[in-house]
């Protein structure tokens, strides 16, 4: 009764337009019958909950992504949908038999969820500034997916970033299982954006033996011995960084993943980690990422008439000193256009695009056009940071429109978008806000 | 010598909300007038240069505030003599707190402070923060003009006898939610709540430090005038933001 009710709100929400029809179901189930949404985990085979600052939809997808070419059946939430009533929107829907189940779920959600869904693995991402009018400080962020990770049942695999030094240290006595990435060669240190690097156990400097991005990487504690453990998963990263496929290894093995950056080395370093704690190995995994195709904004490639335009998710300094710095480094790039909204899914404090490091794409002399709700304070960030060619256009068509006329003919547009503009651009590009990932295979 | 050394203290440490954006504006506001810069970044155990004439504490947490207040402390009397000389000194949220008296914890241990800003600031119960837009009239050094930012502190900071507050908040919270006042001024020692960073967005702000700092370094007290086109725009469209 309770079910078949929520699925027909899930049809009158997507035809009254209120949403993508990914939410109102999960939240009628929550207000009708708290109990339900553990009495339908307990019909899953497994539950994978992956949760932490930047990376929970890819990593979600790629795990889902792997599980799938395997065979195996599985149910996923949606991108975005990460709250206790996307989750249960995702588990009224119809169930394959013994699946399992691939949520990510949204740090302030952790806490009503872990206990309704009791995962068999739980994977955290990273702890990066962000939204820090909804949580404060990073060091809340951390403490909250430590209590989910202490709140788990007997027999739990925690999966955690090995080289986030604040997360590692909260989980590592746990018996967590880590995940690194490592750059073949010299390191090209993305320092910018990152995160104060002090010990996470005395506070004292912490010394990097080596560096991925912001505070990520191999450190130790000069005070109080504190170090870093060695990630029993490791992506090793061997091609110049750019957009595009990217050549990688794991084990020993090489490969080429289509979800290109940094960013995208940890979530399959994740997704990879996760996959074998329920039996899938890395060598199988591997195959699977080889084929995974970046969607959502999360490194997606849209057409807008003659020009190839990517699209890359920014929420957070450390997401953006990424992303920039591969932007700076691929040479096919003919303009740049940065979003940033101030929605709640956003974040309303938007003082994180000073860290980003621009200066460095406007050395390069790339025009850069402002856009979204906070253009005139994007415009403010480039003029200070030299841009020229600099242009001003809240809409993202306009803004687009004027990027490819900076650009010329071939010369590729990367869009820095905020979670809110993301949506617009999409909106605009594809004539569809859906919040629904792509069931795109390459 | 430049005309101008700005010194960022904890450049890397107290760097929570983008307040490396306050360093930019001043830095380039003054280059755009043709005045010599340069900026230092000053960090746990390293020497203050002679003769600053800006220096800039931004904000962290509260588990980084800690790991850098025994080196902070050690410089109080290499602060003092600097203001005594005309330098400029700014504190942001956390750091606005640590140029304070003292801080006591939500759970009651005094921490000592600088004593540079006659303010005390107390951690709150129930670790209620202060969190929104701010828009506020600013008087500083016998100028008036409009603030606007954004506020997240779990602080509370009242004011002592010697400090004035920077602001009158029109929108939000304020030093402590009671009295409408925002940020503390004492001498040539300015401390305020605002993010944004404030300057970028609030070049009235800036030029009203950088005058100050460039009239007790080298005699120049006006500034002429910039194109400010954009930043007023960001100013005018932070003020209409609703939430």
């Amino acid at each position: 009764m309770v079910r078949g009710f929520a699925l027909t709100a899930s049809k009158l929400s997507r035809t009254l337009r209120l949403g993508a029809g990914t939410s109102v179901p999960g939240l009628i189930v929550q207000r009708l019958d708290p109990g339900y949404l553990r009495r339908r985990a307990g019909a899953l085979e497994a539950a994978v909950v992956v949760s932490g600052t930047n990376g929970k939809t890819t990593t979600t997808a790629m795990i889902d992504a792997i599980l799938t070419e395997q065979g195996i059946p599985t149910i996923s939430n949606p991108s975005g949908a990460n709250l206790f009533r996307g989750v249960a929107t995702a588990i009224v829907h119809d169930l394959p038999p013994g699946p399992i189940g691939v949520f990510e779920v949204d740090e302030g959600a952790l806490e009503r969820l872990v206990p309704a869904l009791r995962p068999t693995v739980l994977v955290l991402t990273n702890v990066f500034r962000d939204q820090l009018d909804r949580f404060g400080e990073p060091e809340t962020v951390a403490r909250l997916l430590q209590a989910a990770a202490r709140r788990l049942p007997e027999g739990t695999t925690v999966v955690a970033n090995a080289d986030d030094p604040l997360l590692w240290h909260l989980v590592a006595d746990l018996g967590a299982v880590g995940f690194g990435v490592r750059w073949a060669g010299v390191t090209p240190a993305l320092r910018t954006g990152g995160e104060p690097e002090i010990c996470p156990r005395c506070g004292g400097t912490l010394r990097y033996s080596r560096r991925t991005m912001a505070h990520l990487g191999a450190a130790a504690c000069s005070g109080c011995g504190w170090s870093s453990s060695a990630p029993m998963y490791e992506v090793v990263l061997r091609g110049p960084m750019r957009l595009g496929p990217m050549p990688a290894q794991i084990d020993g093995m090489r490969f080429v993943l289509q979800a290109s950056g940094v960013s995208n080395a940890y979530n399959a370093a994740a997704a990879i980690a996760a996959a074998d704690a329920i039996g899938v190995g890395p060598w199988r995994s591997r195959r699977a990422l080889e084929r995974f195709q970046p969607r959502f904004g999360r490194g997606e490639a849209l057409e807008f008439g003659d020009a190839t335009v990517w699209l890359m998710l920014t929420k957070n300094p450390a997401g953006a000193a990424a992303v920039v710095a591969q932007v700076a480094a691929d040479q096919g790039i003919g303009a740049v256009v940065v979003a940033v909204s101030d929605g709640w899914a956003d974040g309303r404090d938007i003082s994180w695009i000073w860290d980003a490091d621009f200066e460095c794409l406007a050395s390069r002399r790339l025009p850069i056009v402002a856009s979204g709700r906070r253009a005139s304070d994007v415009a403010v960030r480039l003029k200070y940071a030299g841009a020229n060619p600099m242009a001003v256009h809240p809409d993202p068509v306009a803004a687009i429109s004027a990027a490819t006329e900076c650009a010329g003919a071939g010369g590729d547009i990367v869009v820095l978008a905020t979670y809110t503009a993301m949506l617009d651009v999409r909106h605009a590009l594809l004539g569809s806000r859906t919040a629904r990932v792509a069931n795109q295979q390459a | 010598m430049p005309d101008l050394i700005i010194v960022h203290l904890y450049a890397d440490l107290l760097r929570t909300y983008g307040d490396r954006g306050n360093v930019l504006a001043l830095a380039r506001r003054a280059e755009w007038r043709r005045f010599s810069v340069r900026v230092d970044e000053v960090s746990v155990g390293q020497p203050l240069p002679r003769g600053p004439g800006l220096i800039l504490i931004g904000g962290g947490t509260d588990r980084v505030q800690g790991a850098i207040s025994t080196d902070l402390l050690a410089r109080r009397s290499q602060l003092l003599e600097a203001t005594r000389a005309g330098a400029v000194l700014v504190g942001i949220c956390g750091g606005y707190q640590l140029l304070g008296r003292r801080y006591v914890t939500a759970d009651g241990t005094p921490l000592e402070g600088l004593g540079l800003l006659d303010i005390e600031t107390t951690g709150s119960s129930g670790g209620h923060r202060i969190i929104g837009r701010v828009r506020a009239r600013a008087s500083l050094w016998g100028r008036g003009f409009e603030l606007v930012g954004f506020e997240n502190h779990g602080g509370r900071t009242s004011l002592g006898p010697d400090a004035l507050p920077l602001a009158r908040v029109r929108k939000g919270r304020g030093n402590n939610g009671v009295d409408r006042g925002e940020g503390a001024v004492q001498g040539s020692v300015v401390g305020t709540y605002l993010h944004g960073p404030v300057l970028p967005s609030n070049p009235r702000l800036a030029d009203s430090l950088l005058g100050r700092a460039l009239a007790a370094r080298i005699g120049e007290s006006r500034l002429e005038g910039l194109d400010d086109e954009l930043e007023d725009r960001a100013h005018a469209d932070a003020r209409s933001l609703r939430r």
